[in-house]
């Protein structure tokens, strides 16, 4: 029998209870708009919770290692940032990827590139993605409501600490300040945490991220690759919204996504047969998924807050199959559901 | 302590990648006979930094984190912080602690963060090749002051006393030299105690030699050594009365 | 593998230095750049090393063309030098029948080749450097033997390597001593089979000092000949002797006579190689 819990929950608010029933202990973190009050609400939460503790560091380079040692320890930790301070927390992304540690980090995207807006865009794909000098061995959830903002920041522990891949909820600034009810349903209980430094004085642990040549390096990182190559399957997620007898595609994600649901319903009374396919995961992609809504269609749509970092990712994906893939990307600004249709209907 | 080695020594990782009379595998070995003296090598994690510290990434019979480049402090405060009862030592040099990570280094003074920082500081950047750092004296030649350290790029770095400005009074702040090992072992020893007992933030610099970057021979490397004990003065560091 | 020869196109020559690190391989590899383009050759030099300043092999690659070169490493080379048993790990992987390798035989152990059916060129170079010259003439050696092999010009090929070293030569009489061990690696036979043996490497059990009050032990395999015990002993009892340590520098033997065991050589040892007890 489910129980299920109904709470009004700003997207921020959503996070710091998704991470709790993650089995999150620890949080590091330096405030930045529009993620400030994650930490400040994990801090308020710790002080009636003696399991919960944390510490605002110094800056985001630094929360990030915190998170890293704590993670060595066997403790589940995590960060939250945005913007500059996502560009910071490469640094210790990048050491996270390399050693495979559970990092989990919820980004909220603003403006940019530099400081921008504190607001909101969908322009730091890349870098939750691919960000840092690696080949981009990180999950990345794209949430899409408050209420994702939950299940997924839930999720990305079991994932993290199962699979031990950097692991990224992706939200942005609307998302995190609009306050809604939402449900929040009993989730499975979340993947166990381990120490990762095992502390055996007759089996030192030694990890490292330095090699000294190309070779050796190389068989680690073809290691890493494949356990990437197998995980995949069992991380990739997509949604797919409305795509019966379609001969239109729309792909988005995150909250632009759901603007789209809007615009495809408003379209259907007008019989255009046009509907979504939603990425979960930005990182890996859902290919078969995506493979499939595409090749109902002649014509897609690709919606984003940014120029076409989200587009590419798509595009690689689809190389190959015969579309027309109109771009419509809209640095830092968001779309209603009437210019959707508005581009759409042009 | 006779052991031509210490016994926390991985003795199946030696000989180590250190360079012929590096000061590292001096300050090394006699971190290991504390860590003997104590019997706390089943508690030890170390965390060490980019630069020659690297190393010493299996160095030693107990968990060893290899981090980036100034980033060994805080990855240590929150290991400390989730797990308490390990005895936290962050090993860096004088580029991972006082220019890239002097920030966090600073911080982790400054909330008295019950961790081990030792710095190894021998002048220089030694594993690139030799270039210019905070404590290289004015006047010296590097790879990157090919005429001598200008005025402009500051003096030579005063890095215990100024963590002892920003630490509580009751962290533990000295600099040492591998001129005298068995101070290096006392010292090291009162550092890790400050954590162990009193769960309090102790930082030790250790002057050390570098004949590779220096281009020194043995006897030359001790000379340039008590060169630097006159700028860099070997004691324990109080704070104010 | 095929019989014909590695070059890509006729005009090419593919070289590859491998030693340990502080054995002067770049020196040798900047010297035969230098070389090389007096004698009208396009010259492609890149090193190769890992972070450790000392103790891991330095590997050279060198292309010599009369076309042009795009990409500065190669599969396999036409001419291998190896210095040292450890550095033949680096090299193993770009050599193939059609290899010639140049060899320090005192101190590589022919069974330790890694392949055995390369063509074997043998230089006793570590044993020639240390009875008729110096330690640090030896890459000036196996350099001569090199650019004989290649068929330069001796005076172009001296006078590359001399103007690389000759503010390290602090007298006229180590300049000439330099330049005779350039040229009798020049004019070295090489050895192609009958290998002389390898008499030059690291001893691998320690040596045991004792008389009625002490022991001393010492281990070659840890010792990097920095020389720290020499210089902190208060009695002078110790000294280079003839053994040779894991970078193939001398070993101290130590007089336990003069020693009072004052546990300094034990304490200042980077390297955990020397220690005295009293019985």
């Amino acid at each position: 029998m489910s129980e299920t819990n109904k709470k009004l929950v700003t997207g921020n608010e959503a996070a710091v209870l998704g991470a709790i029933a993650g089995g999150a202990e620890i949080m590091f973190g330096y405030p930045i708009t529009p993620a400030t009050e994650i930490l400040q609400n994990w801090a308020a939460k710790s002080l009636d919770n003696s399991s919960l503790s944390y510490l605002q560091t110094e800056d985001e380079t630094a929360a990030g290692f915190c998170v890293n040692g704590a993670l060595l320890a066997g403790v589940k930790a995590f960060t939250a940032s945005a913007g500059p301070g996502h560009i910071l927390l490469q640094d210790p992304i990048s050491m996270a990827e390399m050693e495979r540690l559970p990092f989990v980090g919820i980004m909220m995207q603003r403006g940019g590139p530099s400081t921008g807006t504190v607001n909101f865009s969908q322009q730091e794909v890349n870098l939750a993605s691919f960000g840092g000098n690696g080949d981009g061995l990180r999950v990345v959830y794209s949430a899409s409501s408050v209420h994702e903002m939950y299940t997924l920041t839930t999720k990305a522990f079991s994932t993290a600490w199962k699979f031990r891949f950097p692991t990224f909820v992706l939200g942005d600034g609307y998302l995190g300040k609009t306050e809604m009810l939402i449900e929040l349903p009993k989730l499975l209980k979340p993947v166990p945490a381990y120490k990762i430094l095992k502390e055996n004085a007759a089996a030192p642990t030694y990890l490292r991220n330095c090699y000294s040549d190309e070779e050796s390096f190389g068989s680690v990182l073809d290691e890493n690759i494949k356990d990437w190559k197998k995980s995949k399957h069992a991380i990739a997620e997509s949604e797919s919204y409305k795509l019966s007898g379609i001969n239109e595609l729309i792909i988005a994600h995150g909250i632009v996504a759901e603007a789209c649901k809007d615009a495809i319903d408003k379209m259907l009374t007008r019989n255009k047969k046009i509907g979504l396919w939603r990425p979960i995961t930005l990182n890996p992609i859902d290919s078969a998924s995506l493979i499939a809504a595409a090749k109902k269609v002649r014509k897609i749509h690709i919606f984003e807050s940014a120029l076409n970092q989200f587009a590419r990712i798509i595009k690689y994906e689809l190389a190959g199959l015969k579309l027309d893939i109109i771009e419509h990307g809209k640095p830092a600004r968001g779309f209603t559901p009437e210019e959707i249709i508005e581009e759409i209907m042009q | 302590m006779n052991e031509i080695m210490p016994k926390c020594w991985n003795c199946n990782t030696k000989p180590h990648l250190f360079c012929p009379g590096c000061g590292h595998g001096i300050t090394l070995k006699h971190l290991g006979y504390a860590i003997d003296e104590m019997e706390i090598a089943n508690n030890v994690t170390l965390g060490i930094d980019i630069g020659c510290s690297l190393l010493s990434w299996n160095f030693f019979n107990f968990d060893t984190i290899q981090t980036h480049h100034g980033r060994t402090n805080p990855t240590m405060v929150g290991y400390k912080m989730a797990n308490p009862k390990r005895v936290a030592i962050a090993y860096m040099g004088d580029g991972g602690g006082y220019a890239i990570g002097l920030q966090s280094l600073l911080h982790a003074a400054f909330r008295n963060d019950p961790i081990t920082v030792i710095l190894v500081n021998n002048e220089n950047y030694a594993m690139t090749g030799g270039q210019v750092a905070p404590t290289t004296e004015t006047g010296i030649v590097t790879a990157t002051t090919p005429k001598g350290k200008p005025v402009s790029f500051g003096p030579g770095f005063h890095g215990p006393e100024l963590v002892r400005c920003i630490a509580n009074d009751k962290a533990f702040v000295a600099r040492v030299s591998v001129s005298q090992p068995e101070i290096i072992k006392l010292t090291l020893k009162k550092a890790i105690e400050n954590q162990i007992k009193n769960k309090l933030f102790s930082f030790v610099e250790v002057l050390s030699i570098c004949p590779t970057n220096w281009k020194t021979n043995a006897k030359e490397s001790f000379n340039r050594l008590l060169d630097m004990e006159k700028y860099y003065h070997v004691e324990e560091i109080k704070p104010n009365e | 593998m095929s019989k014909k020869s590695n070059r890509m196109n006729n005009n090419s020559i593919k070289i590859i230095l491998a030693g340990e690190g502080g054995q002067g391989v770049q020196t040798i590899a900047k010297a035969l750049f230098n070389a090389a383009i007096s004698a009208k050759y396009n010259v492609s030099y890149i090193p190769s090393f890992g972070v450790e300043q000392r103790g891991t092999p330095s590997v050279a690659y060198i292309t010599l063309s009369h076309g042009q070169i795009r990409y500065p490493r190669f599969e396999f080379a036409d001419v291998a030098l190896v210095m040292g048993e450890r550095a033949m790990d680096r090299v193993a992987g770009v050599i193939n029948p059609n290899t010639k390798l140049i060899f320090d035989t005192s101190n590589m152990d022919t069974k330790n080749l890694k392949k055995p059916w390369v063509k074997r060129l043998g230089v006793p170079a570590t044993r020639y450097a240390l009875e008729k010259f110096s330690p640090k003439s030896y890459n000036v050696l196996m350099y001569g033997a090199l650019c004989k092999e290649l068929g330069f010009d001796p005076k172009i090929s001296w006078d590359s390597i001399h103007s690389i070293l000759k503010d390290k030569f602090k007298t006229k009489e180590i300049a000439e001593m330099n330049h005779d061990a350039f040229s009798f690696g020049y004019e070295i036979v090489f050895e192609h089979k009958n290998f002389s043996k390898p008499i030059y490497e690291t001893k691998k059990t320690d040596n045991i000092f004792r008389n009625a009050e002490k022991i001393a032990t010492i281990s070659p395999e840890r010792c990097k000949g920095c020389g720290i015990c020499i210089e902190k002993c208060p009695v002078k009892a110790l000294s280079f002797g003839e053994d040779l340590g894991v970078f193939s520098t001398p070993v101290p033997d130590i007089n336990l006579e003069k020693c009072i065991a004052c546990g300094n050589c034990r304490r200042y040892c980077p390297d955990g190689a020397i220690k005295v007890d009293k019985k």
